[in-house]
């Protein structure tokens, strides 16, 4: 009975609290507005230096048309990443995808069921999604349950998965340009369905935002200010239809920056509000106490891989689609663009922290910075310079600032 | 070097820190030769005191002056290698050594002797063997460190710093986790370091040791100094009395207990080491445990204690024979989440490495091992996860401004009570408590006891296991002993004396179980 009365009297101040909340949430967010800062930067800067043309519709729709295969392959990164492990396989694993779709499209499809893009479309992405989905449940087990390191692994299957699409390909470039097929990276969304899609996600937010405060009353807690909340919802959707507009000025939302925002918003969902992302986080955060916790160690691991593979399947897909052929170079290097961008976006090499948006971010000023310099000319080499110098910089901003903050 | 002068003059030194006057105007003094207690609550400024002389808060970062062996200590360039050179060496609560190295390479640990860029092993070896020998230290020096206790451990710590010709010698919590016997030899290597006249600076929360080793005893009390005076001067209680700021009459709370039914019940248990299968951990542990009862688990290091509860909890050894019953009921548990849904919680030993996720926030923490409570299908109703998180804060009393906060931002005895909450959240029919006080303040021990006597009368059946044999026999209704890896019987809290029990933890009484 003692114990209840002195909580009483150290009852906090609920108005303090949420002050609190807030000032944690931002704190704890640091690096992720750091990052958005940085990004705004870059497009100024850019923007300046080409006259006002990286800002034209056209480019813009390019950039985030450009940065989607990495992104999908970011956004799983960041579970690996964030549970103690790497995945060195991805890129390779994605270009392997992408010459087995490609070979389906040319050779299979072709002969089996000609005339047919449709069908034939579903089907290739079908195979596509499998054979990433058991890679990774391959992967997944050797790592989980066999103990084997996640580097090693993927190093290897980095390796194999070269032969393989030496393999497909027997050398040469197949190709994926058949219609349909080509509109999942190429394609555009109709102008209307563009804006309907704006209202959409608009109503989505308000009543997320209602039913949050309703849900906060049931419970007795102190519900989130209404005019932060609205303010929060007013600056998403203006992004939203600020995005929607510039792109409906050249042709429309992009197809594979459609798809990957759908994939973003149900990972995001994963990390933050199932056991599964719950458990991967507190894994990485202190593997011992999860598992005394009745984390299931190895069961989460095998889980965050399977669920890389399928991603790397997406990826692939996206990729036959948006180059229009499987070459023997597909997918070569996308792993250090997928590892770069989660870290960048604030993803931590020690395990335990990470977020979808940050990386998607990340992937975003890797994509910004590529598409800046090509239309600045500069020579390819001195742009691997360049985001190589920009990666280390962006971590030590970080560092510094921590340490400073201390 | 005469002995008895003053090594360590310390002058109103005031260290502050944003909101928070840590040290204010402390003065003592601090003879050549002696060992000197230096005790208070956490946040005392035990610590951040210790911190300065080490070199961590160089010189220029605090107001004062400090004359250390008759001049004045300016750390300024390199503080705390400055401050090693100088011959100010501390010894850390957690124990620094690279766990594959030997015994020697630790203790030569940068300042490898040298010749042409070669390691010269076989004169790191000896002088290694000198200096152990010297100071009565009895560990080889080629043993790996991995393969040592963490009694043997401390020894090498003390070693490393005497290889450098400390002159003060800061032991921080040096026995936290060492058992009855550990302690002893740990006294004997003090002692026999004043006779070399080596100063010792003691920290302890175990008050009782200053009373066998320490000559002055140095209190300190929200950054100031309370007291500083020759042992002779307090007794138990004024000491504690001198640190709470108030007499404190009663270490444990009085037990409001109503026992009632058995409910965890294991006969003839024998477990192997998973990584040694080889070691026999458990050779027959035999123990009853009732509701609302608590039931200590008496025994020295390496008696199997922590192995018997990490092997019920599903995440230690492999079980050979024996059975454990729940309710009257045989179950078989292989995992923390079997354990946890038979009804068992543990609070494990060590609560950073084992008990939180530090970087997360103390929400989080608690609400780990519950989501399936707040978990429907692909989703966490976090706005249920606030609520029961929160009623188990304030029912514990954590300190904290928010459940927001990170884990690692609360005291030692605050991050005890997040564990404590997490696993009561789970609603545990058996809490298993593994030394659940280590390394706390007298204050918030007080509160951890009084907690553990409410969830005990609300008829939670709790089994404690603590290095303080005090602790066990102050708060349970009965003791089990363990001796290597065996239950040597269980005694009433009434016929359960410290020398009964020490002899059976020894090995030289058992209760024969008829």
């Amino acid at each position: 009975m003692d114990i209840l009365k002195t909580s009483e009297t150290q009852t906090v101040n609920a108005r303090s609290a949420l002050m609190e909340d807030i000032l944690t949430r931002l704190k704890s967010n640091f690096q992720t507005y750091a990052i958005l800062f940085a990004l705004g930067a870059l497009w100024i800067l850019f923007t300046i230096l080409t006259n006002g043309a990286y800002m034209g519709p056209q480019n813009i729709s390019n950039l985030f048309r450009q940065m989607t295969v990495t992104s999908f392959l970011a956004i799983g990164m960041v579970f690996v990443i964030v549970t103690g492990n790497i995945d060195l396989s991805v890129g390779r694993l994605a270009g392997f995808v992408s010459v087995v779709v490609a070979y389906f499209q040319a050779n299979v499809w072709f002969r089996q069921i000609p005339d047919q893009p449709l069908l034939s479309a579903v089907l290739s992405v079908l195979i596509g999604l499998g054979v990433g989905l058991l890679w990774g449940v391959l992967q997944g087990y050797i790592i989980a349950f066999l103990g084997v390191p996640s580097f090693i692994v993927t190093l290897g299957s980095m390796f194999i998965l070269s032969g393989a699409i030496l393999l497909v390909t027997q050398g040469k470039t197949i190709p994926a340009n058949q219609p349909i097929f080509s509109d999942i990276a190429q394609g555009y969304l109709p102008q209307t369905l563009g804006w309907a899609i704006g209202f959409i996600v608009l109503v989505a937010l308000l009543l997320r935002s209602l039913n949050k405060i309703r849900r906060k009353r049931k419970y007795g807690l102190q519900p989130p200010n209404i005019g932060v909340e609205l303010a929060g919802v007013i600056i998403t959707s203006a992004l939203v239809f600020g995005y929607i507009y510039w792109v409906n000025e050249y042709r429309g939302i992009q197809t594979p920056v459609f798809l990957l925002a759908l994939t973003a918003l149900v990972m995001s969902h994963l990390a933050n509000n199932t056991r599964f992302g719950r458990y991967a986080y507190a894994i990485g955060g202190n593997r011992e106490a999860a598992r005394l916790s009745g984390v299931n160690i190895q069961r989460s691991i095998f889980l965050v891989f399977a669920l890389m593979g399928l991603l790397c399947g997406i990826a692939g897909v996206v990729l036959a689609s948006y180059v229009g052929y499987g070459t023997i170079a597909a997918g070569q290097g996308y792993e250090l663009d997928a590892i770069a961008s989660a870290i960048l976006g604030g993803t931590s090499t020690l395990g335990g922290v990470g977020t979808i948006s940050g990386a998607l971010i990340g992937a975003l000023i890797m994509s910004s910075l590529t598409t800046g310099l090509q239309m600045l000319n500069v020579a390819p080499a001195w742009q691997y310079v360049v985001k190589g110098a920009v990666l280390v910089l962006a971590v030590y901003a970080d560092v510094y600032f921590k340490r400073s903050r201390q | 070097m005469s002995q008895g002068d003053v090594i360590l003059d310390i002058r109103n030194v005031t260290k502050r820190f944003p909101g928070v006057t840590a040290l204010d105007n402390v003065s003592f003094q601090v003879r050549r030769g002696e060992v000197h207690g230096l005790c208070g609550e956490n946040g005392a400024g035990k610590s951040t005191l210790m911190k300065i002389l080490s070199g961590v808060y160089p010189y220029g970062s605090y107001e004062g002056t400090i004359i250390y062996d008759g001049s004045e200590l300016k750390l300024v360039e390199r503080p705390i290698q400055r401050a090693r050179e100088l011959g100010i060496a501390i010894v850390y609560q957690e124990l620094m050594l690279v766990p594959n190295m030997t015994v020697g390479e630790n203790i030569f640990l940068g300042k490898e002797p040298v010749e042409r860029g070669a390691i010269q092993w076989d004169r790191l070896y000896s002088e290694a063997g000198e200096l152990l020998a010297k100071y009565g230290l009895n560990v080889s020096p080629r043993a790996p460190v991995r393969t040592l206790g963490v009694g043997k451990m401390q020894m090498v710590e003390i070693a490393k710093a005497l290889s450098e010709n400390a002159k003060v010698l800061i032991l921080d919590e040096p026995t936290s986790a060492l058992t009855e016997a550990e302690v002893d030899r740990l006294m004997e290597i003090i002692a026999n370091l004043k006779r070399h006249n080596v100063t010792c600076i003691y920290i302890t929360h175990k008050l009782e040791e200053f009373f066998r080793i320490a000559d002055t005893i140095t209190v300190l009390r929200d950054g100031k100094v309370v007291a500083s005076q020759p042992v002779g001067h307090y007794t138990l209680e004024k000491l504690v009395g001198y640190m709470v700021g108030r007499e404190m009459k009663e270490r444990f709370p009085k037990r409001h207990r109503h026992i009632g039914d058995v409910v965890l019940s294991v006969e003839g248990l024998e477990a192997l080491d998973p990584n040694n299968p080889t070691r026999r951990v458990l050779r027959g542990v035999s123990f009853d445990v009732r509701r609302g009862e608590i039931l200590g688990i008496a025994g020295l290091m390496g008696s199997g204690r922590s192995e018997l509860v990490n092997t019920l909890f599903g995440e230690f050894g492999r079980i050979t024979r024996g059975t454990i019953r729940i309710e009257g009921q045989e179950v078989c548990i292989r995992s923390a989440r079997d354990a946890m849904r038979y009804g068992l919680s543990l609070v494990p030993e060590d609560r950073k490495l084992q008990g939180l996720v530090l970087i997360q926030s103390i929400l989080k923490n608690i609400s780990l091992p519950n989501l399936d409570q707040f978990a429907g299908f692909m989703r966490i109703d976090e706005d249920a996860e606030v609520v029961a998180a929160s009623k188990q804060a304030k029912s514990l009393a954590i300190k904290t401004p928010s459940l927001q906060a990170r884990a690692d931002s609360l005291s030692g005895g605050n991050q005890q009570k997040v564990v404590i909450a997490k696993w009561l959240l789970s609603n545990p029919k058996v809490l298993i408590m593994d030394d659940p006080t280590r390394g706390i303040d007298v204050g918030a021990k007080y509160e951890i006891y009084k907690l553990m006597d409410e969830l005990a009368s609300r008829g939670v059946a709790i089994i404690l296991i603590s290095s303080e044999l005090e602790e066990v026999l102050g708060m349970s209704d009965r003791v089990m002993v363990m001796h290597q890896g065996r239950s040597m019987g269980t005694l009433d809290i009434s016929e359960a004396t410290q020398e009964r029990v020490m002899a059976m933890a020894t090995g030289l009484d058992e209760i024969k179980i008829v």
